[in-house]
């Protein structure tokens, strides 16, 4: 008896230990990772001399005039420039998972001669760096006349083999084939089966890696940079990168963070509302060995 | 999930649908050949010609064979193999921000998994962690420039701290730059990784937790004996996507030091490097020289890691 | 949760189509925005309509809003012209790469998409002056050079001295002193005293150590002076046969740049960081620095403002060597279809003497005609507040007397940045002399395959 209160004692004791310990680490990690959206915040309140005198914890006061003079330059259409990201971001985000999906589905579900062989080299491609291969691609991009087109920016995205990587993992953990038997004896067609009752399945895998794209994408300044040069196209980070170097008297690098604060906003609030479904649905599906 | 059951069945209907095996994975194939394979195709084909800019001039194309590669591994005047060096920059910088980033992530995701610790406020750490990863890697390398720049506030407290007379000149001092680089890069990813970790554990019955504990393991044994075997598969997809992230690294280093790979090139990584010669003189025979050489270390390693770390299996 | 994942896809898929069909109108509404914001101006007088078979749209390709402001404020377009203004940013090199395509495809396009005009750097200027993509002005008729400065024509003509373009601006560069610091360690503040006392190198050197003597820094960065250097280097940094020469003028920056660093005479920093910047403010330690109008008016931020408490305790004078800084060239590119209007454009900012005042007055400029430059420097009641008073442009015009524009290469802009970058390692005692320059010549290597280095 005594022991057994004993030990249950020295047990909460460890637990209360082991969760101060817990919570100390996560906050540290938190404050680490809050820090830098702070500092960004903070320079986005300040005036270009200011900034150049170096850094400040506490906010100025130049948060509206930075706000107003980003909103109002000239040279840079902010609305536009978060709709065109929105744009070239959320296509690339759904062409990549959705394909990515239905390759993996194509591999995972069916049999074929050259299932084995098209699976290891995914794998293999996997692996290249995407800089390899940009000065051909770039090359073929001007011979066809894709500059100031965004389909050398979306399309490619249809062939993701990290994304389908993982969507393959995960169908092995989650995608029963008896669910794809039954619906082929209710008599639905293939596609129509992998739309309509595959899709939802995955929906969990899908959000996550639409999210992790969609982030990707947005901050994408490389590609487009090379690719895009009419104003009313161009995304934000090319925006971001105009703004830098505007010319010594509009030079302001107020306006640059506030730009910065700016196009950070909406991916803030759309992951905040994914992240809850992104949370859950990593979760529910989550890969078994 | 056991398939073996149905396998039979599967396999009789096989025959009539393998070809819609081929026609859903056609799309990625297509894209993907178009893309990429001609665009890589071409950059392997170019890798054999001189061929670059000069001025508004074009050099070339000029068939040279080997040359840019000999040229590639011709050691400078003190014996180093340039293509070598940052080749061992960049594994140094990816091993700095990726072992902190697995082994921190492995552990947020056990907090996070355990009924013991119950963890308040899940949904708020689990977001936070992933927000650096919102920040164009570009304007995180800035903030961290000024935080660390001489008259940044990191020496700012040093000095009113007592900690150091004058200023450390973080940029110029080889394991600061990597420690800084690493950092940073742990910071942009390691939420990241503590996601998909989470679901991997997640994943795995309970009752063998449950079953472990009533055989009086301890929670390290649990989590040698048991959980980590289990997490082998999503864990090797972490660290193969790492590896390829590493390898891959440029922005970062790139911004933080102007391109320069500061001090004497020790933070100078393999696409910097490729970078150097894309720009500018538009140098594609030596750019594809170091492609097809990046892509050689890159799928060595891959390799390698893979085949260690399903070994077991 | 469902729902919403379901909203986000139908915005998503109206987006694309939305994004589908815009890329469809593309050809017809890229110059729309343009067109309709030149056609709500009023159009007071058509200054010369453009001959018939002239083209209807003017394109011109520049890095930032600075010309297109003064453009679209002082130049009337010729009734019927579009002017389609393509502007990427210098970052990473993406305005020279996507201009220099544009060149090289100028023979494929339909005349409408041909480059009219393009602008360039001081730094670069040479690559596209030496090419066959731009084309000899006097032919078009801009022949009167007589009110500019000869280096900005020297800068815009090739090797046979055709003259290829006009510079709306001259950039003469001075040092710019602390008054208080240099009553402190010269004893006096005025300018042409400081001058006698500054005008050598050996006697700035001297001068540094007495800064150093009494607490401050004679210059903020080590590669604060590397310009005045460069500028006047006796051969240029790749001579005829490709082979890279650091001249004895650069040499003797190197040594002056270690030595300062060393001494402590200056910061180890680059000219743009916060930590040089930083020395702007009221409680900065530094003495001079270099740079011209557009350096003080415009980037010196922190001493601009007066609540940072040193606005007005500046001064200019010429400092050891003249030299120049900077400054943006028009150049006309070949093809063009709008000749006439090129030369009218080229003609304005050289020889209008109302936007040439204009561009004093409103814009903080110092123009490229020596005349109207004159009148404000002998105007008694022209003085710049934040030099305490003195009328900068009478020195500017002292100044650009004796700029050269001699021994450039069109690979100056990357051998200089490059230099003091890898040049500051070894002052910061980071690496040795030779590693440096090696680390320097690889650097080149990668840039230039064409450079023969050391």
């Amino acid at each position: 008896m005594n022991a057994n209160y004993y030990d249950s004692r020295k047990a909460k004791i460890q637990l209360t230990i082991s969760r101060v310990v817990v919570y100390a680490i996560l906050i540290f990690l938190s404050v680490l990772c809050l820090f830098s959206f702070y500092m960004l915040f903070v320079n986005a309140t300040r005036s270009n001399a200011d900034l150049q005198g170096g850094f400040r914890l506490l906010p100025s006061n130049y948060f509206l005039k930075n706000l107003v003079n980003a909103w109002n330059d000239a040279s840079i259409n902010i609305p536009r420039g978060l709709l065109n990201s929105f744009i070239v971001a959320s296509c690339t985000a759904v062409l990549s998972t959705y394909f990515s999906a239905l390759t993996a589905y194509g591999i995972h579900a069916y049999d074929f001669k050259l299932k084995k062989a098209a699976f290891t080299f995914v794998m293999a491609v996997m692996v290249i760096p995407n800089q390899v291969s940009a000065v051909g691609f770039y090359q073929m991009c001007v011979k066809l006349g894709w500059t100031n087109s965004y389909i050398p920016l979306i399309v490619p995205s249809i062939a993701a083999p990290v994304v389908f990587f993982y969507m393959k993992q995960y169908m092995e953990s989650v995608l029963p084939m008896e669910i794809v038997d039954a619906a082929r004896v209710d008599g639905s067609g293939e596609f129509r089966t992998f739309n309509t009752i595959i899709l939802p399945m995955l929906k969990p895998a899908l959000a996550v890696q639409m999210i992790f794209n969609f982030v990707l994408s947005w901050n994408n300044y490389f590609m487009p940079a090379l690719l895009l040069d009419k104003a009313e196209m161009k995304t934000v980070p090319l925006m971001i990168a105009q703004l830098r170097s505007a010319d010594y008297s509009k030079f302001d690098m107020g306006k640059v963070y506030m730009f910065i604060l700016l196009a950070i906003l909406p991916v803030v609030v759309v992951y905040i509302i994914l992240s809850k479904s992104i949370i859950k649905g990593v979760t529910a599906g989550s890969v078994k060995g | 999930m056991k398939r073996l059951p149905d396998s039979r069945k599967a396999k009789r209907k096989s025959i009539s649908y393998a070809k819609w095996g081929y026609l859903f994975i056609a799309p990625f194939f297509l894209t993907y050949a178009i893309f990429n394979l001609y665009p890589l195709i071409l950059t392997i084909y170019n890798s054999f010609f001189e061929n670059y800019r000069s001025g508004l001039k074009q050099v070339g194309p000029n068939f040279v064979g080997l040359a840019n590669y000999v040229k590639l591994f011709t050691p400078d005047a003190n014996g180093t193999i340039d293509i070598l060096k940052y080749a061992g920059n960049t594994v140094v910088l990816w091993l700095g921000g990726a072992i902190p980033q697995i082994v921190i992530a492995l552990l947020l995701a056990i907090f996070f998994t355990s009924h013991r610790l119950n963890i308040r406020g899940q949904q708020f750490f689990k977001t936070v962690i992933y927000m650096p990863n919102l920040i164009m890697a570009s304007a995180f390398s800035m903030l961290f420039f000024t935080l660390f720049s001489n008259v940044g506030p990191v020496n700012q407290l040093l000095i009113q701290w007592g900690v150091v007379d004058t200023a450390i000149d973080f940029f110029s001092i080889k394991i600061t730059v990597r420690s800084l680089i690493c950092l940073m890069n742990f910071l942009l990813w390691f939420g990241n990784t503590t996601i998909l970790l989470m679901a991997g554990i997640m994943g795995i019955d309970q009752n063998l937790f449950e079953a472990a504990e009533i055989d009086g393991a301890g929670s390290i044994q649990v989590f040698f004996k048991v959980t980590l075997p289990l997490l082998m598969p999503i864990l090797v997809y972490t660290i193969i996507t790492a590896l390829i992230g590493g390898l891959q690294m440029f922005d970062v280093p790139q911004v933080l030091t102007n391109g320069a790979g500061t001090p004497n090139r020790s933070s100078m990584t393999l696409i910097m490097y490729l970078n150097n010669y894309l720009r500018t003189s538009k140098n594609y025979g030596m750019a594809g020289a170091i492609s097809v050489i990046i892509f050689i270390i890159t799928g060595l390693l891959s390799l390698m890691v893979y085949r260690s770390l399903t070994k077991k299996d | 949760m469902k729902k919403l994942m379901a909203l986000l896809l139908a915005v998503v898929m109206v987006l694309g189509m939305c994004a589908c069909a815009a890329s469809d109108n593309t050809p017809a509404t890229t110059q729309a925005p343009a067109a309709t914001e030149k056609k709500e101006e009023p159009k007071t007088e058509a200054t010369e309509a453009a001959p018939a078979e002239e083209g209807k749209v003017f394109n011109i390709y520049a890095w930032n809003e600075e010309f297109k402001g003064f453009f679209e404020k002082y130049y009337t377009v010729p009734e019927g012209v579009t002017v389609n203004w393509i502007i990427n940013p210098s970052d990473g090199g993406v305005y020279q790469d996507k201009l220099d395509e544009a060149l090289l495809n100028q023979a494929n396009v339909a005349d409408d998409e041909k480059i009219d005009m393009f602008l360039a750097e001081a730094d670069y200027i040479l690559k596209y002056v030496d090419s066959e993509y731009t084309q000899d002005i006097t032919a078009l008729g801009v022949t009167d050079f007589s009110n500019t400065y000869t280096y900005t024509v020297q800068a815009a003509s090739d090797a046979s001295g055709v003259v290829k373009g006009v510079s709306f601006q001259c950039c003469p560069s001075a040092l710019i002193y602390r008054r208080s610091i240099a009553k402190d360690v010269l004893g006096t503040d005025d300018p042409a005293e400081v001058q006698a006392l500054l005008d050598s190198w050996d006697k700035f050197n001297a001068v540094a150590a007495d800064a150093k003597a009494k607490g401050y820094y004679m210059t903020s960065s080590e590669a604060e002076t590397f310009r005045v250097f460069s500028n006047n280097g006796e051969t240029p940094l790749v001579d005829g046969a490709g082979n890279l020469t650091l001249n004895d003028a650069i040499k003797a920056w190197q040594t002056q740049a270690k030595t300062f660093s060393d001494n402590g005479y200056t910061l180890t920093c680059d000219i743009w960081s916060d930590e040089c910047t930083a020395q702007m403010f009221a409680d900065g330690k530094t003495m001079c620095y270099f740079g011209p109008a557009w350096y003080f008016n415009f980037c010196m931020g922190n001493a601009q403002d007066p609540d940072k408490g040193c606005y007005g305790d500046w001064a200019i004078c010429e400092g050891p060597q003249a030299h120049f800084w900077g400054g943006t060239w028009l150049l006309a590119a070949t093809g063009s279809d709008n000749p006439t209007m090129l030369a009218d454009i080229m003609d304005t900012f050289i020889n209008d003497e109302e936007v040439c005042s204009n561009l004093i007055q409103n814009e903080s400029q110092f123009t490229n005609n020596q005349a109207v430059n004159a009148k404000f420097a002998a105007d008694p009641e022209y003085g710049n507040a934040f030099l305490g008073g003195q009328n900068d442009v009478a020195v500017f015009v002292e100044l650009a007397k004796n700029i050269k524009f001699e021994n450039k290469t069109i690979y100056d802009q990357l051998l200089t940045e490059g230099l003091q970058g890898y040049w500051r390692e070894y002052c910061d005692g980071a690496v040795t002399e030779e590693e440096a320059m090696s680390n320097y010549y690889k650097y080149i290597n990668e840039k230039y395959p064409e450079i023969v280095t050391p």
